[in-house]
């Protein structure tokens, strides 16, 4: 590791070992609390809050991790259960039955949510509501294979190959070791590629995409383990109710309790849904103790209150409460503070050569554009755009607002499908391709910044350019280790552990730029990366990516920063109305009378000097 | 073919009922960007005080109106200013669904815990006395939402077009911004969209009541049928809404005949995840109206 | 027995509880919150009453009785209160439990742990014949009900209208939860053998909001008798439906819920309910020879609760309770297999309890005298007329 990362101000690790420890402590109370006592009803309660914890945790990597709110996940545990139960009628102990129901239900929740996932926030949810009821509605009506309303019962065989027992201890190890394997693999997620893909999917999908996140998939990926992980549980609680029916199974209050839970807890954390059940379930067992039997519905009417004022007071739920707590020494920075904090942009020692059209190093052409035309509606955006691009080289793109430079780029990375004309970039094969979606774009190495800053605002800075580390380093490990050295380089060691949503403008782009670095691209898409840096680290920044162009990378930039255009690019490209009316060495371009008159800019006027 | 036509006429009628359900769904959902999922409370609660205004005191149920349609204006907006626009700020949409959630859950018990699980029955005043077109029949009542289901949406595109309120309303809609800019109270006309809107579902109970039992979990069958006619007809438009209502219907009638009762809301259903996943723009939508879209 | 005699030995029962007697507790397992929780909390008013009554009488084997509630709100709480009584209070029974899929839960778990258990008021077919020890039940049937509608009908309702019941066109519908879809299903099949014609079966969602399809499809296949199985919502909503489509069938023949309840005919008018027919648990316009100890219950329910019974639930609890109770403190004592062995040995005739049917179990734990009555609507009233020796009316034949 470079020195660098250790000369940064002292910041918290990133998990101080107490909170790992309270989630232990947790954890052996739920197991030693039921087995100390020796109470088959006290058991029972602890199963319960297993299993709820368990399922809530399990609808966490959907509903937390991915953004994708359903409220249909008893769906998966309804699956769950009845694949067992029939397969138990028919003399297959549920050991088994229990990876054949994981198995169909992640087939289904992958069917399902694929065409569900363009829907966003509350059209995913009514979808999965809709799933639902029809799954519930054809159990109902397939009553030959499901029994259908009347349910199903299994044979009270007892011992562990049927999982039925007359004690109530063996379930409980059961569901408890199930619950233990719910949350590894809820925090194995989290720490690995596909727990970042995923909630930089959720908070920003087009900035995923542009990281080489391949968006899709990796929510289907999470779908089908969240899908299978709720299917075992489905089993376990199958075997431990001994008889299951279409209205209890596949049950919409049932899923919204499994998802209140983890909105409770904390959505998208890895203890949030556990903490939620702990909570929950004694509490919805003592209200329903104490009022239950007196007045009807006060027991619903105490648990829809609770939700509202969860929602109201606690949106982050108990892990934000314990976060706040946690952090509340430290002040919140303001912005003042916060640009003092940003560090230099580490421009690299040695100079670099001043950049030409014909210069040194300049190798063979690594993207070609022909003909590009996009349309949107009657409005002509780009009209028969043709370049190439060489290896080593840097292209400015420059134009008035609206002539289309952001639309360009949009289809030089794979956002916009253009109406005709290509894109061919060469690969690191040597063979020329022409991709079409962005996870293509980036998986031949174009890597791109955004003019609006798309930043992960949810995640950390370490955690923003992890995701674009995550391109070239499998490893968690080497990811974080990539991403310290990249946020170094571009002045942000500081701030590793700031929540990006905190950042200044100045320091959004800087994040965006080294996240687009840490995927360590061959063709670099800059838009406006200059835009909100002062003077002094323009100059830095300018240094920095003529020391990545000498890394063999080849940039396009747009950029109305005239000195930095002047300065960095070997050629520049004009648009105006769509139109290339320029090209050619940044010097003879500007004093190009077409494009004075295209562009009257007061920048360019100032260049012009 | 009476059969047929007679099952089109029911079909016809129920779209009606559908649509006049819709009809605030739709409103707040394309004005404010918040699904609802207390839209059906809101009717069960206004179907309530309408049994309890025509059983205590004797009345007409339409004349309930008087008080429903302002007693739901209140609730809507106070659900706004109290629970949505805390949340309008948050960063996803998660939160305000949880937020419609749990008021949904919250009010049906609530009612279960005043009203009990018995149903209530609105006395009908007359108004489910048969009108009769040959061999076809009708319900005075049916007949009556139908028509007022028609002039609520005229009404409301009226007001939208040509009055103050009803265009600042509209800008608030198209670019919330902008509007700002303009010198309209955003938050205030948002209040005033949720109650319109929860409005609109007080003069539906009012109307439904004497024709329909009302039950504490009445609302969660609507709301769910209401989505799906709101979806279809493209979402925030209101005639849109209308004609989605009027297909809803119609497929609900038929289906129930030829295909079965038992298998009719997986029609339904299925219909409305067709939709969703292959023109979620709604068969009359605008596509400036995919917000819900990625 | 008066209403003051079991008050007085309630309050002597109470007073010696102290003293002498030891307590023996029983479990008390119902719905007492959620959707159910309405019949669940009248059913276990039945079992209430049944317990007073035995504890004025002076207990069980000198033992005054505890009733240990459990409120079985879901499947997971049934099965979750049911170790709380047994083990958490020690209950030597549990009786119960009005849904048929919280007493399967349930009975599940008293089987393994040994325990026996009453159902009082469950009507599904799967409750019974699991091949289990330690399950009884002493009400009627889904089964029961769906005989007891098709034999009404081709024995009472038929001939009245002079009419064979072969030529009558059947229609057979139902709410599609597990208690319509089993009453519909002993119907077709009852039908079958008695050589009946059903030409229709269809079943919909209790929470249906619109049944004219449904209504056009049985007038369209000119249905002459209808036969719904169903709750409240949808009872309404199909007789209210039904008459303003201008559809007067023969006979409409409801199975229990809501063809039993006072609101409903209130709901849809007295000239559209009346004639309407009813199969279910026994009511309380019966005649009281064929019922002996109706009125003590009345009486005695009256007294408790201060209103009258909201439906017949509570009254086939209580039969059902006193029987086994009874049969309990004539046996051995409180042990698993005494109990079963007392209640085994039980062979009360027909036409001595208050509910009318007597109590014998057969080889599954089903009580094999158990049966449905027969009611019409007649002037805004529910009156037994089936069979016929516990009818207090006449078949009403309109037109």
């Amino acid at each position: 590791m470079s020195n660098e990362t250790t000369s940064g101000p002292s910041v918290p690790a990133p998990s101080l070992p107490w909170p790992a420890i309270g989630v232990v402590l947790v954890l052996a109370s739920l197991l030693l609390i039921p087995l100390g006592i020796g109470n088959a009803f006290v058991t029972h309660i602890f199963v319960t809050i297993c299993l709820m914890a368990a399922l809530s945790s399990a609808w966490n990597l959907v509903g937390g991790f991915a953004g994708q709110l359903s409220l249909g996940h008893a769906t998966f545990y309804g699956i769950g259960a009845y694949t067992a139960v029939i397969l138990v009628n028919l003399g297959i102990t549920p050991w088994i039955g229990m990876f054949a129901g994981a198995g169909i239900a992640a087939i289904v929740g992958m069917a399902i949510s694929y065409p569900c996932f363009r829907l966003k926030g509350p059209f995913f949810s009514l979808a999965s509501i809709a799933f639902l009821e029809v799954f519930r509605v054809l159990t109902l009506h397939f009553s030959d294979f499901t029994g259908g309303a009347t349910g199903k019962m299994i044979p009270l065989k007892l011992g562990w190959t049927w999982m039925v027992f007359r004690e109530r201890w063996p379930s409980l190890l059961i569901i408890f070791g199930m619950l233990c394997a719910v949350l590894v693999v809820v925090w194995a997620v989290r720490r690995s590629r596909l727990g970042f893909y995923l909630i930089a999917t959720r908070e920003r999908e087009s900035a995923a995409k542009a990281a080489g996140v391949k968006t899709v998939q990796v929510r289907l990926v999470a779908v089908a383990i969240s899908s299978a992980l709720c299917a075992m549980l489905g089993t376990f609680h199958a075997m431990y109710l001994t008889f299951i029916e279409p209205s209890a199974m596949f049950s919409l209050t049932f899923s919204i309790q499994i998802a209140m839970f983890a909105l409770i807890g904390g959505l998208g954390t890895v203890s949030g849904p556990l903490l939620g059940a702990v909570l929950l379930v004694p509490l919805t067992e003592w209200a329903r103790a104490s009022f239950g039997a007196s007045a009807l519905g006060l027991h619903g009417f105490v648990y829809g209150v609770v939700l509202l004022l969860a929602v109201l007071f606690m949106p982050n739920g108990i892990i934000g409460l314990l976060q706040k707590f946690r952090r509340a020494p430290h002040h919140e920075l303001d912005e003042d503070e916060q640009t003092t904090q940003t560090d230099s942009i580490k421009a690299p020692a040695q100079a670099t050569t001043p950049p030409s059209p014909d210069r040194e190093g300049i190798g063979r052409d690594v993207m070609r554009v022909q003909n590009l035309n996009k349309r949107f509606g009657g409005l002509h955006v780009t009209k028969n755009v043709n370049f190439t691009l060489r290896e080593g080289e840097v292209l400015g793109l420059i134009g008035p607002n609206g002539a289309g430079k952001t639309t360009l780029f949009n289809m030089l990375s794979g956002f916009l499908t253009p109406n005709e004309g290509s894109v061919t970039v060469r690969g690191p094969d040597g063979g020329y391709h022409t991709p079409v979606n962005p996870a293509d774009f980036a998986a031949l190495g174009v890597g791109r910044t955004f003019q609006i800053v798309q930043p992960f605002a949810a995640m950390t800075v370490e955690e923003n350019i992890m995701v674009g580390a995550f391109y070239r380093h499998h490893d968690e490990h080497d990811a974080r280790e990539a991403a310290r050295q990249t946020a170094w380089r571009m002045g942000l060691g500081p701030l590793l552990q700031d929540e990006a949503r905190g950042l200044t403008i100045g320091g959004l782009k800087r994040l965006e730029v080294a996240r687009v670095m840490a995927m360590e691209p061959r063709i670099l898409l800059l838009d406006e990366v200059m835009a909100g840096i002062n003077q002094t680290d323009v100059r830095r920044a300018i240094d920095l990516m003529l020391s990545i162009r000498d890394s063999g990378v080849s940039i396009i930039a747009i950029e109305h920063v005239m000195q930095a255009v002047m300065s960095l690019s070997d050629r520049v490209l004009v648009l105006a109305a769509g139109e290339v009316i320029a090209e050619g060495d940044p010097h003879e371009v500007v004093r190009d009378p077409h494009v004075i008159e295209a562009y009257l800019g007061k920048e360019f006027a100032n260049a012009h000097r | 073919m009476t059969t047929f036509l007679q099952i089109l006429l029911n079909g016809l009628m129920l779209g009606g009922l559908f649509a006049i359900v819709s009809i605030g769904l739709t409103l707040i959902f394309g004005i404010i960007k918040v699904v609802n999922f207390a839209h059906g409370e809101f009717l069960m609660g206004g179907m309530f005080i309408t049994w309890l205004i025509t059983t205590q005191m004797g009345l007409h149920p339409y004349a309930a109106v008087i008080v429903v349609v302002p007693v739901l204006f209140v609730m809507g907006a106070l659900t706004q200013r109290l629970l949505i626009q805390p949340l309008m700020s948050a960063r996803d949409d998660h939160i305000q669904i949880f937020a419609t959630v749990g008021l949904s859950t919250a009010l049906i018990n609530l009612a279960l815990l005043i009203f009990g699980a018995d149903i209530a029955n609105t006395p009908p005043h007359g108004l489910r006395a048969p009108l009769e077109f040959g061999e076809l029949r009708l319900l005075t009542g049916q007949v009556m939402i139908f028509g007022a289901a028609i002039v609520l949406v005229i009404g409301l595109e009226l007001f939208l077009k040509y009055t103050q309120t009803g265009r600042a309303i509209r800008a608030v809609a198209q670019n919330r911004g902008a509007a700002e800019l303009m010198g309209i109270n955003v938050n205030h006309i948002y209040v005033l969209t949720f109650g319109l809107g929860a409005a609109c579902v007080g003069l539906a109970a009012v109307l439904i009541a004497p024709l329909y039992p009302t039950s504490s979990n009445i609302g969660t069958y609507f709301v769910l049928t209401a989505f799906v006619v709101v979806v279809l007809g493209g979402l925030g438009s209101i005639p849109g809404a209308f004609l989605g209502a009027l297909i809803i219907g119609e497929v609900d009638a038929l289906s129930g005949y030829y295909i079965g009762s038992d298998l009719r809301e997986a029609v339904v259903f299925g219909l409305f995840l067709l939709i969703l996943i292959l023109r979620p723009s709604g068969l009359f939508g605008a596509r400036q109206n995919l917000s819900h879209l990625s | 027995m008066t209403t003051r005699s079991i008050l007085l030995g309630t309050a002597l029962g109470l007073s010696l509880a102290s003293g002498a007697f030891a307590d023996v507790k029983i479990g008390s397992l119902y719905p007492f919150s959620g959707p159910l929780a309405l019949l669940g909390e009248e059913s276990a008013r039945g079992l209430d009453l049944a317990v007073d009554q035995i504890n004025a009488a002076g207990g069980l084997h000198g033992d005054r009785i505890v009733l240990e509630r459990g409120d079985a709100v879901d499947n997971n709480q049934a099965i979750g209160e049911a170790r709380r009584l047994i083990s958490l209070e020690g209950v030597k029974a549990v009786f119960g439990t009005y849904s048929s899929s919280r007493v399967i839960a349930a009975s599940q778990v008293t089987e393994l742990a040994g325990i026996p258990y009453f159902e009082l008021g469950a009507v599904a077919d799967e409750v019974t014949g699991r091949g289990m020890t330690y399950l009884f039940r002493t009400n009627p049937t889904a089964e029961n009900m769906g005989i007891a509608v098709i034999d009404m009908l081709a024995d009472q309702i038929a001939p009245a209208a002079g009419k064979a019941p072969e030529d009558l066109k059947i229609g057979i519908i139902y709410e599609d939860s597990s208690y319509g879809t089993s009453v519909a299903g002993h119907e077709v099949a009852h039908a079958k053998e008695r050589g009946l014609n059903v030409v229709l079966k269809s079943g919909y969602p209790a929470n249906i909001v619109d049944m004219s399809s449904l209504v056009l499809d049985l007038k369209g296949k000119g249905v002459d008798v209808v036969l719904q199985t169903s709750y409240q919502n949808d009872t309404v909503l199909f007789l209210q439906q039904a008459n303003e489509a201008g559809y007067k069938p023969m006979a409409i023949i409801g199975g229990g819920g809501g063809y039993s309840m006072q609101p409903t005919a209130d709901a849809v008018g007295t000239d559209v309910i009346d004639g309407v027919y009813d199969v279910d648990f026994t009511q309380y316009a019966i005649n009281p020879d064929f019922t002996p100890g109706i009125e003590t219950f009345l009486d005695a329910y009256r007294a408790k609760y201060g209103e009258e019974p909201r439906s017949g639930h509570s009254l086939t609890n209580y039969v059902g309770a006193l029987a086994v109770l009874q049969a309990i403190g004539e046996g051995e004592g409180f042990e698993p297999d005494q109990i079963v062995a007392s209640v085994k040995a039980m062979d009360i005739p027909d036409g001595s309890t208050a509910a009318g049917y007597g109590v014998k179990f057969d080889d599954t734990n089903q009580n094999e005298r158990a049966r449905m009555m027969g009611m019409q609507w007649q002037d805004g009233k529910l009156l037994t007329v089936y069979p016929p020796d516990a009818a207090v009316a006449e078949i009403r034949q309109s037109e």
